[in-house]
C-alpha cells in the first residue's frame, strides 16, 4: 500500500498541469498590465510577422559561422533599439516599413534554405537593416522618457534573446550531418510562409 | 479488495487527464485572427485525404531515393506550393485542381511502389508541378477574416510535418522487410489517389 502512494500522487499532480495547459493564452492582454519593459519584450514575440523572421535571422547567423553569430548578437539588438526610438521620434513610415518586414521573411527564408555563406559586411548590413525596420514597426503607442526607454529595452532584449538562443542552439545543430539539412528545411518553410504572407498583403487580404 | 483499492484512484486520475486533454475551448469564431488563421492553416493540409497521402508520399519517395533527394524534395515542395498559393490568392484560375491533386497522389504513390528513380532535376520539377496544385487549393480557401501570416505558417508547418512523417516511415528502407513495407505504403497511396481521381472525373 505505502509503496504505491507516491505513484498515485504523481498522477494526481498531472491533472492540474493538464488543466493549465488547456487554457487559451491571452498574451497581449497580459502585456498591458506588466509595465513597459514586458510590453516591449512580448510585443515582437507575440506577433508572427516579427518572430518568424527573427528566428530565421538567428539560424542564418549560425550558418554564417561563429564570427558572424557573435557580431550579430551586438548588431541586431542595437539596430532594433535604434529602430524603436526612430519609430517614436519620427513616426509615419510604418506602412512602408511593413514591406521591409515582409521582405525580411522572404529574403531570410531564402538565404536560410540555400544556406548561403554571405560576406560578413553583407550579412551584418542585412541584420542591421531588418533590425531597424522591425524595431520601427514595433512601436505601438505614444511613449516618452522612461516608459519609452523601458519599452525599447524590452524589444531589444527580445531580439537579443531570440538570436542568442537560436544562434547558439543552431551552431551546435549545424555541426551534425542532419543539422544543416534540418535548418535548411526550416528555411524553406519560412520562405514559403513569407511568400504566402507577401501575396496576401499585396492582394489586400487582412494581414498581421 | 486490496487490488481494487489500489487501482481505482489511478484509473480515476488517468480518466480525468484524458477527459481534460479532450476538452477543447469553444471556438465560436474559429476562422478569425491569429488563432483562427493558425488553426485553419494547420488543419487544411490534413483534412483532405488525397492531399495528405500525397504529402506523405513526397517524404517516402525522398527517403527511398536517399541524399540529396531526401531533403531536396521536401525543401522544394513548400516553396513551390507557396507560389501556387499565390495564384490561388490572386484568383488565377487553374484548371483541374482536384484532378491534379488526385493525380499527384496516384503518380507519387506509384513512384514509391515502383521505386522509380529519375534525374534529380526531373523529379524536383515533377514534385514542384504537383505542389502548384496543392498550393492553389490552400490559397483559394483562406478564410477571409483569418490572419494571413498565421494561415501561411500553419499550413507550411502542417505540410512539412507530413513530409517528415513520410521520411521517418521511409527510414525503414534500411531493412529488406521495411523496404517492402514502404513500397506497400506507396501502393496504398496510389490506390487512394486512384479513388479520388475517379471521383474527380465523375466515375465514382
Amino acid at each position: 500500500m505505502l509503496r504505491n502512494r507516491p505513484i498515485r500522487r504523481w498522477h494526481a499532480a498531472l491533472v492540474p498541469i493538464a488543466l493549465l495547459a488547456s487554457t487559451p493564452a491571452h498574451a497581449h492582454l497580459v502585456s498591458t498590465r506588466f509595465g513597459e519593459f514586458y510590453a516591449g519584450l512580448l510585443h515582437p514575440l507575440t506577433t508572427l510577422s516579427h518572430v518568424v523572421p527573427w528566428v530565421a535571422l538567428g539560424l542564418l547567423a549560425a550558418v554564417q559561422g561563429i564570427r558572424g553569430a557573435r557580431w550579430n548578437l551586438l548588431a541586431f539588438p542595437l539596430a532594433v533599439a535604434i529602430g524603436v526610438l526612430l519609430g517614436s521620434w519620427l513616426p509615419g513610415f510604418d506602412a512602408g516599413l511593413q514591406w521591409g518586414n515582409i521582405a525580411s521573411i522572404v529574403l531570410l527564408g531564402a538565404l536560410l534554405a540555400t544556406a548561403v555563406a554571405l560576406p560578413m559586411p553583407a550579412f551584418l548590413g542585412l541584420s542591421v537593416l531588418f533590425g531597424l525596420s522591425h524595431g520601427y514597426t514595433n512601436v505601438v503607442s505614444e511613449l516618452e522618457g522612461r516608459a519609452l526607454l523601458l519599452y525599447t529595452t524590452g524589444v531589444a532584449c527580445a531580439g537579443y534573446l531570440l538570436v542568442a538562443l537560436l544562434g547558439a542552439g543552431a551552431l551546435v545543430v549545424v555541426r551534425q550531418n542532419w543539422g544543416l539539412v534540418a535548418v535548411r528545411a526550416l528555411g524553406s518553410w519560412i520562405l514559403a510562409a513569407g511568400v504566402i504572407f507577401a501575396g496576401f498583403s499585396l492582394l489586400g487580404q487582412p494581414g498581421a | 479488495m486490496h487490488d481494487s483499492l489500489r487501482t481505482t484512484p489511478y484509473w480515476r486520475s488517468l480518466a480525468a487527464i484524458v477527459l481534460t486533454l479532450g476538452s477543447l475551448p469553444a471556438w465560436a469564431h474559429v476562422e478569425q485572427g491569429v488563432a483562427g488563421g493558425l488553426v485553419s492553416g494547420l488543419l487544411h493540409p490534413v483534412m483532405g485525404p488525397d492531399h495528405l497521402v500525397a504529402m506523405v508520399a513526397v517524404g517516402l519517395w525522398g527517403a527511398q531515393l536517399g541524399a540529396p533527394a531526401i531533403w531536396l524534395l521536401p525543401v522544394v515542395f513548400p516553396v513551390v506550393m507557396a507560389l501556387g498559393g499565390l495564384f490561388g490568392v490572386a484568383g488565377v484560375p487553374l484548371p483541374f485542381i482536384e484532378f491534379g491533386i488526385a493525380l499527384s497522389a496516384l503518380l507519387l504513390g506509384l513512384a514509391v511502389a515502383a521505386r522509380f528513380r529519375a534525374n534529380l532535376v526531373v523529379m524536383a520539377v515533377l514534385v514542384g508541378l504537383f505542389a502548384i496544385f496543392h498550393g492553389h487549393a490552400h490559397g483559394t480557401e483562406l478564410p477571409q477574416s483569418a490572419n494571413a501570416m498565421a494561415f501561411g505558417v500553419g499550413f507550411v508547418i502542417s505540410t512539412g510535418l507530413l513530409h517528415l512523417a513520410g521520411i521517418l516511415i521511409g527510414l525503414l528502407v534500411r531493412w529488406p522487410v521495411g523496404s517492402a513495407v514502404v513500397r506497400a505504403c506507396g501502393a496504398g497511396i496510389a490506390a487512394i489517389g486512384l479513388y479520388y481521381l475517379s471521383a474527380a472525373s465523375g466515375l465514382a
